[in-house]
């Protein structure tokens, strides 16, 4: 029986590609998965494999000619019978493997090897659903980061599927069903739901279902993968993507000696058309909604009246209950039309960033900040760190400041109870916490993370060294659970590691004080009666002035500036 | 809302956009005056633009359809042209059509001033009258629909009635043996196309690599064909260096890469390349109103200008310089002066161009969608495969839908063939109500009818119409 290859969808509209190079000739055998061309198209160089085996009989292209999706490549003669496709069955895709810096792709999913099998029992399959599962209190959605799955692969329970984005964590997703992927019904960087159908399954047998015409197959990862390689292809030869694609042909327009090319643009203002019919938009400039803001909740996104309605009582109730709340609700001012000045970028807040935004602007607008400086004389402590270190790297850390002053604090926090509380102004109550867990601050390319280390002033220097180094490495991993960044009483962010003579750290709302440690610098010091070069380490502490008084704040910051500096402390008073 | 029923409105320029306000301001209560140099409302549109020029197109179809009719086994023999009795005929729909304005304007009691408008200040008109005289008057609002006229290239101004802009073209003077168009836009080919009909040999030249700048070249092609066997000469990428008037004719020098004869002689010469704004407004200065580089008012998406009082809509106001954009933009303007919150924000303006075969889009363009670097699946379906097309011998037409592949939702619409003006009227409404491509396949369309290839085209979109054979990509 002769079989048809057919050149397989290669990602997001991309219809097409200019055949570079064949890699098989009649006669010659192939199998499945086997590279049978080079196609680039307007993203990268891709590598095809076969979806078929056999002995190829008669190639229907040549190389130079520009390929269409779905066009037939070459024909088999079917040799060994295994894992062939019939012609008619265009729905067993290959992903494509991107040519260009493979090896610096890191996308194992790219390359899933299709595993359904034309199996002729349609009826018996029956298809079941993966559904977003709860991920944890007050999380019911989240950014879908990577598909780790793709169409006609196998999954099995509790293996990974996607990487989610949540407000603070990245989480790998398990599957909670086993079988082969039929449809997958999300994108990435799409915002999915708690109950959302991430992909639907076949239960073992694959039914030789008609070909979902309508709803494009995405092929996600061997997008993602061509994308990657492209975008590592720019940056090896320095260039912007601008430069790296071909500049639009400029477009001429003689003035005033040729037809207005106006003529039937699109009219209005330079966005995009709303999808709302004209009596909808009106409807929402007579009740003053911005129909540009409105979610539609039709199909294609298509916004209706009830849409506009329900954006109105929304607008209405936030009023209602700003009135209600006795601070009044911080309003951002209008922003002025920057593109008049210049070029300008949007790009969307998404994830740590926007949590971080609206976290800290909580914070700042809640808490009456004061913030103390003071310094601490660690020459003898880096003599001790130094001497220490091979201990805590035996553990599995690193001696940091961070990690000493994790526990000067923990010693500062007992001593200092009023540190380590929180204010309920509603019921006019403070919150004295009996457990002592800092939060530190760990920069990582998404944004500011802080993990938090539990019971500090149960654990010695060692033990929370080893605890710090794991912790910042889930943070920049994004491996952070939400859990492992909750409950903290106390915050320490260090930016010595950059520089700084000082800075004023915003508290960790709803915690009350936040230390920030700058770098620490050999100093002439008046000793005795004479200057030393002593080692200088600035501390600065933002505090709740709503509950902690600036004498407080002075004497907490000056026992931890001495804990510093007579480590002994710690054993007898900390 | 501000009691509006009092309010005096005046709107000077009696066209589409002009008739269409004051006509709405008296509906809603208001009182109106209409100024106009015209005995009756009408403007370019009727009395020199849209209507007459389709009143003649349609001659021009109907003798080649009864040339056509030749290869059907039908012959009536050369067709015998009275040109004072079409003059006649044409000018009678423009008297009928333009009278029935007049007459709507007094059911409606708006106050007609035939006369030409100045400002005296923001709120103040002088009126000097057609018939003599002059009247002041004072308004609350006023609307500017002043409309705009034929650009002439100063270099090529020549005082001859042998060079004709589309006002005297119209007029009809005569059936030139030769005629040179300059400019292959809507209005040149349009017209040539009726000279060409009555059995002028026509040469168009464009300055631009392709007719009909800023349509889709896919849309083009059809026409283009077709007008290569009807017109003498097209030629592109090619300007008019010098008019010259001579006794046997105007002597023309062109410049361009198909050129034969560089100089040639024409018994006439259309000049066709664009339309400016009426701006130049007597006393315009006196109010806070403002005019941009390109002569256009600028107005905001009310169509209020700079001066609070004082709105401008229509060819005046902005491109696309259109009828119908003038028509709802006088309708928009109104309803602002009403009180009504309102804005001109429409998805689609439809653009015609009335040619055999015609062509129509609405929306966005293949062109556009490039320049903006946007993504869209565009589903085309031929003609060749319409029932009806090949009933009227007519396959060559082309229907495309512009969709977007995420949302399928049809964001443009472009059409070639034979009656396309009356049937992108259908893809207006699909972009407006936001229909996705399904709807329109979805839509039960009368068979057989040219109007089932929009349905056929939504289906190409998902790899199954009927007619022809297009699987999903």
């Amino acid at each position: 029986m002769a079989t048809e290859f057919k050149l397989p969808e290669l990602g997001e509209n991309i219809e097409s590609g200019d055949l570079v190079r064949l890699m098989i000739k009649p006669g010659a055998s192939i199998t499945e998965g086997e590279p049978v061309m080079e196609l680039e198209t307007d993203k990268a160089v891709v590598e095809v494999p076969s979806s078929v085996t056999g002995t190829v009989s008669e190639i229907r292209v040549k190389e130079g000619d520009k390929l269409r999706v779905g066009q037939v490549i070459f024909t088999v003669e079917n040799g060994t019978g295994t894992g062939t496709t019939p012609a008619s069955n265009t729905a067993a895709q290959p992903s494509v493997i991107p040519l260009v810096p493979i090896s610096a792709t890191p996308a194992p999913a790219a390359i899933p090897q299709p595993e359904r099998r034309a199996t002729p029992t349609a009826s018996a399959a029956t298809a079941s659903e993966f559904k977003m599962p709860e991920l944890g209190e007050n999380i019911d959605s989240g950014d879908l980061v990577r598909l780790m799955i793709s169409v006609g692969a196998s999954v099995s329970e509790g293996q990974p599927v996607m990487e989610l984005e949540t407000d603070k964590a990245v989480v790998e997703v398990p599957s909670s069903v086993s079988g082969v992927v039929r449809e997958i019904k999300v994108k990435e960087g799409q915002k999915v739901k708690v109950g959302e159908v991430i992909f639907t399954l076949e239960g073992g047998v694959v039914a030789a279902e008609p070909a979902r015409k309508h709803l494009p197959v995405e092929h996600i990862s061997g997008q993602q993968a061509a994308r990657l390689a492209f975008q590592l292809a720019m940056r090896a030869e320095g260039k912007t993507e601008e430069q790296a694609l071909p500049p639009d042909q400029p477009h001429t327009l003689a003035e005033g000696f040729s037809m207005p090319v106006q003529l039937g643009k699109v009219a209005g203002t330079d966005r995009d058309p709303v999808p709302a019919a004209p009596h909808v938009r009106r409807l929402a400039r007579e009740i003053g909604v911005d129909i540009h803001s409105v979610q539609g909740s039709g199909p294609g996104g298509r916004i209706g009246e009830d849409d506009i309605k329900l954006s109105a009582k929304n607008a209405l109730i936030a009023a209602a209950a700003a009135a209600q709340t006795p601070r009044a609700i911080f309003i951002e001012p209008a922003l002025p039309d920057f593109a008049k000045w210049g070029k300008t970028e949007r790009v969307s807040m998404r994830g740590v960033r926007r949590k971080t935004a609206e976290h800290l602007r909580q914070a700042w607008n809640t808490i009456p900040h004061v913030t103390q400086q003071d310094r601490a004389d660690i020459t003898e402590l880096e003599h001790l760190r130094a001497k220490f270190a091979p201990r805590a790297e035996e553990a599995g850390g690193k001696m940091t400041v961070t990690a000493i002053a994790l526990k000067v604090c923990a010693s500062a926090l007992k001593v200092f109870p009023q540190f380590n509380a929180s204010i309920d102004m509603a019921k006019e109550e403070i919150i004295y916490k009996q457990y002592i867990s800092i939060g530190v601050a760990v920069d990582t390319d998404r944004g500011l993370l802080v993990p938090v280390i539990r019971d500090v002033d149960k654990k010695n220097i060692v033990e929370l060294a080893a605890e710090m180094t794991q912790l910042s490495k889930k943070a920049r991993d994004r491996k952070l659970t939400v859990e492992e960044m909750e409950g903290g009483t106390f915050t320490i962010t260090n930016l010595g590691g950059i520089g700084g003579t000082g800075f004023s750290p915003i508290v960790n709302h709803p915690e009350v004080a936040i230390l920030g440690l700058s770098r620490s610098r050999m100093e002439p010091e008046w000793v005795g009666n004479k200057f030393e070069p002593r080692l200088i380490l600035p501390l600065s502490l933002s505090y709740d002035h709503r509950l902690i008084d600036g004498a407080d704040a002075a004497r907490f910051l000056r026992w931890i500036a001495e804990a510093f500096e007579q480590p002994f402390l710690l054993s007898v008073q900390g | 809302m501000t009691n509006t029923s009092n309010l005096r409105v005046a709107v000077i320029g009696g066209g589409p956009g002009g008739y269409a306000s004051a006509f709405l301001a008296a509906d809603l209560g208001m009182k109106v005056t209409l100024i106009d140099p015209e005995a009756n409302p009408g403007g370019v549109c009727l009395y020199r633009g849209c209507i007459p020029s389709k009143a003649l197109l349609h001659v021009a179809k109907l003798l080649e359809e009864a040339e056509q009719a030749k290869n059907w086994g039908i012959d009536f023999g050369e067709p015998k042209v009275d040109l004072n009795k079409l003059r006649g005929w044409k000018e009678s729909i423009v008297k009928k059509l333009t009278g029935g304005l007049g007459q709507l304007s007094k059911q409606r009691s708006v106050q007609f001033v035939q006369g030409k408008a100045a400002f005296v200040n923001s709120t103040t008109v002088k009126v000097t009258k057609t018939a003599g005289g002059e009247e002041t008057l004072t308004f609350d609002r006023i609307i500017i629909a002043t409309g705009s006229r034929p650009t002439v290239v100063p270099s090529l101004k020549l005082d001859s009635p042998r060079l004709m802009d589309s006002t005297s073209a119209l007029d009809l003077p005569d059936i030139p043996k030769t005629l040179l168009v300059i400019g292959g836009g809507y209005i040149g080919l349009e017209l040539g196309s009726v000279y060409a009909a009555l059995g002028t040999k026509v040469t168009v030249v464009e300055m631009m690599s392709g007719l009909l700048p800023g349509a889709d070249r896919d849309l083009v092609l059809p026409l283009h064909k077709r007008l290569e066997k009807f017109f003498s000469a097209i030629l592109l990428n090619t300007t008019v260096k010098s008019l010259k008037d001579e006794k046997t004719g105007i002597r023309v020098t062109l410049e361009g890469p198909n050129v034969k004869e560089k100089e040639q002689v024409f018994d006439r010469v259309l000049m066709s390349v664009g339309r400016r704004p009426n701006s130049e407004i007597f006393g315009l200065d006196q109010t806070k109103v403002k005019v941009n580089a390109k002569g256009f008012i600028e107005i905001n998406a009310q169509r209020q200008t700079a001066d609070p009082t004082i709105y401008a809509i229509g060819d005046v106001a902005g491109e696309p310089m259109l009828a119908h954009k003038a028509m709802h933009e006088g309708r928009c303007a109104v309803e602002a002066i009403a009180g009504h919150k309102v804005a001109f924000e429409p998805n689609a303006i439809p653009a015609v161009v009335f040619t055999d075969p015609e062509i129509a889009w609405a929306g966005l363009t293949e062109t556009q969608a490039k320049e903006q670097g946007r993504e869209i699946t565009v589903a085309k379906f031929p003609w060749a495969a319409s029932g009806r097309a090949i009933t009227i011998d007519r396959p060559e037409g082309l229907t495309k839908l512009l969709i977007d592949p995420k949302t399928e939702r049809v964001l443009g619409v472009g059409i070639v063939g034979a009656g396309a003006g009356e049937l992108i009227a259908e893809g207006v409404l699909a972009i407006e109500m936001c229909a996705l491509a399904a709807d329109v396949g979805m839509t039960i369309h009368p068979h057989p009818t040219l109007s089932e290839t929009m349905m056929e085209s939504a289906e190409v979109f998902y790899g199954q119409a009927t007619d022809i054979y297009r699987p999903k990509k």
